[in-house]
């Protein structure tokens, strides 16, 4: 009998086959591109943070102790932790970060998740105009309402700078915690990130299944325990998810707790920097740690729910909440007084500020006299300094701004579409492979710089891009590469949470008809989840407007809006910080109104749609 | 998967610590240059600047912002000598010590981006810029001469101007005099004042104070106190004698460490200058009083309830005793590896030595030209001593007892009496 000699497939071919299946695939393709991506943009530049700890610095702290000119050193470690500056140096900003963070997670949620209980599941008034409103100090830089406060609470008395609009037209002078330090910083920041737990919880209880509420009432459950057994368990994960997001955010604000006078990591990094620049990249390094400390509990959190959806499910049922004849008026009134100074009053306080002849200058507010009202902040159009203009010319044709403004565009849209673009791919392909490992190291790795510190995500791009081989230090580049590996989860996750919706089937079909996968995506994919991946490219693009932290270390001022913004705000000139935020307001608001009008998604809507 | 992570972190370590952690080579290049340049008049300078830089792109970096005003000048004053010379140009003014940052990172390069920078705080200067050959200074001949400066026998750097803080305070309640200034660190008083980790100057001028010289003009102040007030403050300043005597200060050094413990633990922060002034002109700010720049005043608008009259320069006032404020200077250097040297040159010496070239500072009162013969110039032009009541740069050194910043001081006690300034309290 003759036997068929069967040749043995080598390892070789059987390797090059699988890698030409697996490559085959659009989706592992994606996966190990943004694997590779992701990681080089994510670690590179804690790395090189990690180096610039132990790295000597000329003229400073650690030249003086190691007595070495250059090379490394353990120094900075040592004098940090232990030296008799440690508790100024460390402890007590780290004390002061960890509490703003916990305690502003604390008020965005109270205030945020009853605000979204109560326009989702009762009868409220003017539920329209208050969701609209509500998410006005998250469009608004964060910063503009710690300078409202100031404007309102300061005294000559108590904060020994000037005296604000209550102090000066009341006479009433607030104590000293109220007007500066961890108070008006955690509620500022509270009140700015509110708009997240409005959003992800109040997406919740819009989709909620009121059968479990209505069989617990029917079990004749007093309402506390239905709110405590029932409600508030179901809203669980997207108080988890604002806590994270809050937290993150909180812990990298630089501005807020600078401008309320608190000392936090952020603030004392920007101390530290020109003499004890190693110590400061250490406490760059602490807020890192801090990020991956979140990303561990948002690792857990996933795990627990599958998902990092916030939207448990769909019920064709929702129940409303009777809040009584008078009680709907009230607490309709109540939210509309809140909203008022929370997102109408600065508005109107920042327009009233760019007519004063002198920064802070209310004497109008005394005399009711125009004259004590002028235009020139605006129109003023030749660069002079005898009427009061510190030698820049009005809004309308100062070239810093407009320039600035150019800037903050490009650097907006660039963003968004980069990032927009990347995360909803990666949301695709994480979607199509969920149990994969690839998969999962590709989701983290890309979420990792969100919950990092703005400030020290800057710090360590600075640091990375500062060298022999590329200076990228105010670059368009550098900026719009930190905000696209900084808000590629806006889009990623917006984009897996709509992608895990959506049933395989679909796509399957079209792949049985030899539809090649751009014709997919752009045909089948893309349209029926139009409204969340839109909300991808949305949320970087506002966020992008107005951010400062993340880029202040980037760039110069007049380079984008926001550090034009914030030099202005520094100098004082507080007509023109108010000018440019008013102009913030408007193109973000314009914004928001043109995309709901086209796709109909809108960023009080939410994240992922 | 876990083994593909390691090889990537390992090899992203390499290239990272790679990229940031390439050593400078030194460049002679430019120094060369400077040699020859400095033996050159303006008008030379200029037609060397012309041919290098016709047509290209000129970067500078400093802290002023009106180095922007001052290159459309120099680019007019070149085409004086060739009307087809263009420069097109960029300048950056960092913020947060992001200068000296930026600037080192361009030293790394073999050929830099920026020219030259107009840059301030000594201290930063001498020991991240100098010592480590990132800048190189340049004297023109023509400042050098009007100065009555041997160019090879000079050390120092070239200053484009001293900038002077002095002590203003609010006048509105006629009660409130501020003699001495022993009084702004009175029990009770806080004034307003530019944190001293968001501008360095400020704490170079508390490094300046315990320098023999203003030490003494301190213990001067304080005996010139009347008895109530010395009896207040002597306890406290005998005191400090070990600490003073710890850190390496003569006998006079507890004064000028009281002093400073007393304004550290004072002092209310805030952003500028700018919101100083506006604070302190107004009526409602009775019996504050704050240390800024004087040339903030000019900007003041006059209404009901603001009035540059509601606030006094405390040096101008009779029978005033100690220092008035305290003085910084913008210097001007080339950088090592800059690619328009000659054109840097040329730049810096036009600044320095005509008037036009300084304008862009000069217009305004608060900056004093380094150069005499600019200085006399500047005030020909713009009157600020006739019209805006300046007492000049002279009076000031003189009668006002400004405290001058000496680069060399500063980084000879940063890390000793800096290090114990670290430790005091800061006013809430």
């Amino acid at each position: 009998m003759e036997m068929t000699e069967e040749r043995p497939i080598s390892r070789w071919a059987l390797f090059w086959a699988k890698t030409k299946t697996f490559f085959s695939k659009p989706q592992n393709v994606i996966l190990v591109v943004m694997g590779i991506v992701c990681t080089f943009t994510t670690f590179a530049p804690i790395i090189a943070i990690l180096n610039d700890t132990v790295q000597v610095h000329a003229g400073t702290i650690d030249q003086y102790l190691s007595g070495k000119a250059e090379g490394f050193t353990l120094v900075n470690y040592k004098d940090l932790f232990t030296s008799r500056l440690a508790k100024t140096n460390l402890w007590i900003p780290l004390l002061n970060t960890v509490l703003v963070s916990v305690l502003s997670c604390v008020f965005a949620i109270l205030y945020g998740g009853i605000f979204a209980f109560l326009v989702t599941r009762t009868n409220l008034k003017c539920k329209k105009y208050l969701s609209s409103i509500f998410i006005f100090p998250y469009i608004m830089p964060q910063w503009t309402l710690a300078t409202v406060w100031s404007n309102l609470f300061d005294s000559v008395a108590v904060t020994g700078t000037k005296n604000g609009l209550l102090a000066g037209f009341f006479g009433i002078t607030m104590p000293s915690w109220w007007c500066q330090g961890l108070f008006p910083s955690f509620i500022v920041l509270g009140l700015h990130y509110a708009p997240f737990a409005y959003i992800l919880i109040g997406g919740i209880f819009r989709n909620m299944d009121a059968n479990l509420e209505e069989a617990a009432t029917i079990l004749d459950t007093p309402k506390w325990k239905i709110m405590t057994h029932v409600t508030l368990p179901l809203v669980r994960p997207a108080i988890l998810s604002t806590i994270l997001l809050v937290f993150g955010s909180s812990m990298g604000s630089y501005p807020v707790p600078h401008f309320l006078r608190l000392t936090t990591l952020s603030t004392k990094y920007l101390e530290m920097n020109a003499n004890y620049a190693g110590e400061a990249s250490i406490l760059a390094v602490i807020m890192m740690l801090l990020g991956v400390l979140i990303m561990y509990f948002n690792q857990r959190s996933l795990k627990s729910r599958k998902s990092y959806t916030t939207v448990t499910g769909k019920s064709g049922q929702t129940s409303v909440i009777n809040l009584g004849k008078a009680g709907k008026y009230i607490i309709g009134i109540v939210f509309i007084i809140l909203t008022f100074f929370t997102s109408i009053y600065p508005i109107i306080s920042f327009a009233f500020e760019t007519f004063l002849p002198n920064p802070g200058d209310y004497s109008f507010l005394r005399t009711w006299d125009f004259k004590d009202l002028t235009a020139k902040w605006w129109i003023t159009s030749e660069n002079v300094t005898e009427n009061g203009m510190y030698g820049q010319k009005g809004m309308l044709f100062n070239s810093t701004i407009w320039k600035g403004f150019g800037g903050t565009m490009l650097v907006s849209v660039a963003c968004a579409l980069t990032a927009g673009t990347l995360g909803t791919l990666i949301g695709y392909a994480v979607s199509k492979n969920r149990r994969s490992r690839l998969a999962g190291y590709v989701n983290s790795v890309a979420f990792l710089p969100y919950l990092m510190p703005s400030i020290a995500v800057g710090i360590a791009y600075f640091v990375l891009f500062s060298n022999k081989y590329f200076n990228l230090y105010n670059t368009y580049f550098l900026i719009i590469l930190v905000g696209t590996v900084k808000y590629i989860p806006f889009a990623s996750r917006s984009s897996l949470n709509s992608m895990l919706q959506l049933s395989g089937e679909i796509e399957e079909a079209a792949v049985i008809q030899d539809i090649p996968w751009h014709k997919r995506m752009t045909k089948i994919i893309v349209p029926i989840q139009k409204s969340s991946i839109i909300s991808g490219y949305l949320l970087p693009f506002m966020t992008c407007l107005r951010e400062l932290s993340l880029f202040m270390l980037l760039c110069v001022q007049g380079f984008i809006l926001s550090t034009t913004l914030d030099y202005f705000d520094e100098m004082g000139l507080y007509a023109f910080s108010s000018g440019i935020n008013l102009i913030l307001i408007v193109t973000i608001l314009i914004c928001n109104g043109l995309i709901n009008k086209i796709t109909g998604a809108s960023l009080d809507k939410g994240i992922g749609g | 998967m876990k083994k593909f992570s390691i090889l990537a972190l390992t090899v992203l370590a390499a290239l990272s610590f790679a990229l940031v952690g390439c050593k400078k080579q030194a460049k002679s290049n430019t120094q060369k240059i400077i040699e020859e340049a400095q033996s050159m008049t303006l008008e030379e300078l200029a037609k060397k600047a012309i041919e290098e830089s016709k047509g290209k792109k000129f970067y500078g970096v400093g802290n002023s912002s009106r180095g922007k005003s001052a290159l459309p000048l120099f680019i007019k004053y070149l085409q004086s000598f060739d009307s087809s010379y263009t420069l097109e140009f960029e300048w950056q003014q960092p913020k947060n010590n992001k200068i000296f940052d930026q600037l080192k990172a361009d030293s790394l390069k073999d050929v830099g981006t920026f020219a030259m920078t107009l840059i301030q705080d000594g201290n930063q200067i001498e020991t991240k810029m100098v010592q480590t050959g990132v800048l190189d200074t340049f004297i023109p001949k023509d400042w050098a001469e009007a100065n009555k400066i041997d160019v090879k026998k000079y050390n120092g750097y070239l200053a484009l101007q001293t900038l002077n803080k002095v002590f203003m305070y609010n006048c509105v309640d006629t009660t409130t005099v501020f003699n001495n200034c022993w009084d702004f660190v009175a029990e009770g008083k806080h004034g307003q004042f530019m944190g001293i980790d968001s501008e360095v100057v400020g704490k170079n001028f508390l490094y300046m104070l315990t320098a023999p010289k203003y030490a003494k003009n301190l213990k001067d102040a304080f005996d010139a106190l009347p008895a109530a007030s010395k009896t207040a403050l002597q306890a406290e300043i005998d005191g400090l004698a070990q600490q003073a005597k710890d850190l390496g200060l003569d006998e006079n050094g507890k004064y000028a460490l009281a002093w400073i413990k007393r304004w550290v633990g004072s002092y209310t922060a805030v952003s500028d200058d700018g919101p100083i002034c506006s604070n302190l002109v107004k009526s409602d700010s009775q019996g504050q009083f704050g240390l800024l720049v004087y040339s903030k005043l000019r900007s003041v608008e006059e209404t009901a309830t603001t009035s540059k009259n509601n606030v006094k320069i405390a040096a101008y006032q009779d029978g005033y005793q100690g220092m008035g404020g305290y003085g910084y200077c913008h210097y001007l250097f080339v950088t090592d590896n800059s690619p328009l040297p000659w054109t840097a040159c040329a730049f810096i010496a036009y600044m320095t030595c005509t008037v036009d070239g300084f304008s862009a500072w000069g217009k305004d009162m608060g900056g004093y030209s380094s150069n005499p013969v600019v200085a006399t110039g500047t005030e020909t032009k713009y009157q600020h001593l006739t019209k805006e009541g300046d007492k000049g740069y002279d009076w000031w050194v003189n009668q006002g007892k400004l405290v001058l910043e000496d680069p060399a001081y500063c980084a000879s006690v940063a890390f000793t009496v800096g290090a114990w300034i670290e430790t005091l309290d800061k006013a809430a």
